[in-house]
């Protein structure tokens, strides 16, 4: 005897078969096989796009002695200082303005709807191009700005990118100019599904104004407001553009965030790991924020 | 319509999967004679031109075909990279950047190409073949990794009418470095007097972007006696004290300039070609930037500035050092490489025999308007180098490939690559252009970042 009892093979036979009836879900014979049919290419495209992408990514940046090095780089607490700075300013600012503007949209009449035409260009525009664009209009020399503020006033601006707080301005002001449109809409559109019903009742109450807003309107689009709020921070968490095309993370590598920071790293140094690793590093802040923002979807299904 | 079983799809499945394996042969043969070959896109037109025309001519000439991707500088390089890390690659690349050949040698990711090189050695300049070398840390040896194709120097690019409008002559300008430069310091302030007031006297690329500033500040050094920062032997010399001083006064004299406002403020965060817009807008009276692009760019657009206005020096009359030396010019050179994992390396090895051939490799070159410059001296004799009507070609040849020449340095060490990456010296001429840093004490900080660079690559 081999050391295995006929009641031990017994069990794991059971024990296969009930995970094996588990995983078929209570299908049998061709409808298992269909099931399977249908199931393989959705189940190829999650590995292939999704899944090895990231565990891709992860073993890239697997190697603690990559983050040893990316912390002794000069330029890496800066641009994580960057980081905070460009997200807190970037989505809240953002945020706040696209809310009261939605409130604005809301005003009946044509001349709102022509205004909010011409107000969601900059969203529709090419980012790249407006943003190379905005590059060579801040220029000290020969930028637009200078030259219209030496035009008009005589006041010789400054030179916007070649210092790091105004450079970083430039860069936080043009991303709010771009997607501010954008999340006016979003916002918009969760007002409009406030039922009229709730807001003729608030107003015969006399919760108009101001109080309509506070009372009535922002209550039910919080829920909405949060989770644009955090989609917001993720998508901005990995924006590349606005920074690359306004400061170029310039001057002197001081205006970089993390997402441009791994770029360089990657392309510029010749260390995609070291790049894998740079935007590794906001993994702590956004994995609390997928997780709060699953747990928000979960729980406000049946809400605004 | 035909009734679909469970036994027909698998039938069908199954005789999909038998189709697709029988065609493989086919792909196989047709790789046998392909090559894939990817090429960073040329400033102007005619350098595709002329690379698509080196392409053809092989193609008829072997019958072989080469799949070619012309892409721009940027996503090529970042391509390459990706390509290289994931290792699905093509069979022949540029090296672009160029230092990719020494980190990439490093770690023993190219083909060895010493029987290619060895088919037109005795053509190439000395030079080239050094920069053509990699040392692989595997092997612990050097190899030659690449196949010198083309090259550039910083020359110097002036505006003869600024010059001219500030009441002085290209004739005056003196021949030693810091009496050189200061020249325009005067021109500047002269222009100043006149009411210009948005022309600077200087175009340094005192940025953290792109590779120009780097060339600056190495031109710099070894003008001023740092030429041992590296020696061939891949050793970093900073205890040299003529190494120390030449940095100290080589980042004092960049960071002074754009302190003292012969810079245009604007340059601090300058990238690959901003330098070249700001030139052709005057705002500058001369800028220090490599290869020819600055002059070629405008050629058909404003001959009368490609002929007449725009003075290139080289050598002679690029500045003598201090003592009235000539200072060697640091060449870049492109370089085709062949990455291991290739999958036809024999028709990529043949491609590159037959482009370095002098005729073929000295036509591309020339068709490509002498944006580049040749890398086999014979090539420089040839009538559109020497052509007396081209105020700037026989300077930029002389300068680039008969005068005196050293190769940059991370062909000594790779480790030179990311402290030019890194822009360890932009960093350094910035802290005294605009943070008010001692040059002592920036040259210091960034020798420190220098060290650690080359902790990481040991050789010998």
């Amino acid at each position: 005897m081999n050391g295995v009892s006929v009641a031990e093979v017994d069990r794991s036979s059971v024990r296969w078969r009930a995970l094996s009836r588990s995983l078929r879900g209570g299908l049998k014979g061709a409808e298992y096989t269909w099931s399977l049919a249908f199931v393989v290419p959705y189940l190829a495209v999650f590995v292939t796009f999704v899944a090895y992408p990231v565990v891709y990514g992860l073993w890239m940046g697997s190697e603690p002695s990559l983050y040893r090095e990316l912390f002794r780089d000069p330029i890496y607490e800066r641009t994580v200082v960057n980081t905070v700075l460009y997200l807190a300013l970037g989505v809240n600012v953002k945020m706040f303005l696209a809310l009261l503007l939605s409130g604005f949209f809301m005003r009946p009449g044509r001349w709102t709807k022509v205004m909010l035409l011409i107000f969601v260009l900059p969203w529709a525009v090419p980012q790249i191009s407006t943003f190379i664009s905005i590059h060579w209009m801040l220029n000290g020399e020969w930028g637009f700005l200078n030259n219209a503020l030496y035009k008009l006033f005589h006041i010789e601006g400054p030179s916007w990118l070649n210092d790091r707080w105004t450079a970083l301005g430039a860069v936080i002001v043009s991303h709010i100019w771009k997607w501010t449109p954008f999340w006016t809409l979003i916002l918009l559109a969760g007002r409009m599904a406030i039922p009229l019903e709730i807001r003729d009742t608030a107003r015969v109450d006399g919760a108009t104004g101001v109080r309509g807003f506070v009372h009535i309107t922002f209550p039910l689009l919080a829920n909405l407001y949060l989770i644009c709020t955090l989609l917001s921070t993720i998508f901005l968490l990995g924006d590349f553009n606005a920074v690359y095309f306004v400061s170029g993370g310039g001057p002197a590598n001081s205006t970089h965030v993390l997402a441009t920071l791994g770029i360089r790293d990657a392309f510029d140094i010749a260390q995609p790991r070291l790049g894998v690793a740079a935007v590794m590093s906001a993994l702590p802040l956004v994995i609390p924020l997928v997780i709060v923002l699953m747990r928000k979807l979960r729980t406000t299904e049946v809400q605004l | 319509m035909a009734h679909l079983t469970r036994r027909s799809v698998l039938r069908g499945s199954a005789a999909l999967g038998a189709a697709q394996a029988l065609g493989f042969p086919h792909v196989a043969k047709a790789a046998a004679t392909t090559a894939t070959m990817w090429f960073s896109q040329g400033f102007v037109q005619d350098e595709d031109v002329a690379l698509r025309k080196a392409v053809a001519d092989y193609e008829k000439a072997s019958g072989n075909k080469i799949e070619l991707s012309v892409i721009p500088f940027a996503p090529e390089r970042q391509k390459i990279i990706s390509a290289i890390t994931s290792g699905v690659v093509p069979d022949i690349v540029d090296s672009n950047p160029g230092e990719i050949l020494q980190l990439y040698g490093w770690q023993d990711k190219w083909v060895d190409v010493s029987d290619v090189v060895e088919s037109q050695k005795g053509q190439f300049s000395e030079t080239a073949l050094q920069a053509a070398q990699a040392y692989n840390s595997v092997i612990k040896k050097r190899e030659f990794y690449g196949v010198p194709l083309r090259a550039a120097v910083v020359p110097c690019h002036i505006w003869r009418s600024l010059v001219e409008k500030a009441g002085l002559k290209i004739e005056d300008i003196p021949k030693t470095w810091d009496a050189y430069f200061d020249f325009f310091k005067k021109v500047q302030d002269n222009l100043r007097k006149q009411g210009e007031r948005k022309v600077y006297g200087l175009g340094f690329q005192v940025t953290a972007l792109g590779v120009d500033p780097y060339n600056l500040f190495m031109a710099f050094l070894v003008a001023y006696g740092g030429q041992d920062i590296v020696t061939k032997d891949g050793k970093l010399h900073l205890d040299d004290p003529k190494v120390k001083q030449a940095a100290t006064k080589a980042v004092a004299y960049i960071g002074g300039a754009y302190k003292d406002g012969y810079v245009p403020p604007s340059a601090i965060n300058w990238n690959d070609a901003d330098d070249n817009n700001a030139f052709h807008a005057k705002l500058m009276v001369m800028d220090v930037d490599g290869t020819l692009s600055t002059e070629v760019a405008v050629k058909e657009k404003h001959p009368e500035w490609y002929y007449k206005e725009i003075v290139t020096h080289g050598v002679p009359g690029y500045p003598n050092d201090n003592a009235g030396k000539p200072v060697p010019s640091i060449v870049g050179y492109t370089n085709g490489l062949i990455p291991k994992g290739a999958k036809n390396v024999a028709v990529a090895k043949e491609f590159l025999k037959y482009f370095i051939q002098p005729k073929v490799i000295g036509e591309f070159v020339e068709l490509g308007l002498g944006r580049w410059l040749p890398v086999m001296p014979s090539l420089a004799k040839s009538p559109f180098w020497q052509n007396p009507k081209d105020p700037h070609l026989k300077g930029y040849v002389q300068q680039g490939l008969l005068g005196p020449t050293i190769p940059d340095y991370y062909v000594f060490n790779p480790a030179m690559a990311e402290v030019r990456n890194q822009q360890v010296w932009s960093v350094a001429m910035i802290d005294v252009a605009k943070e008010g840093m001692k040059p002592e004490a920036a040259v210091e900080k960034a020798l420190k970042r220098m060290q650690e660079m080359f902790a990481k690559y040991p050789i010998g």
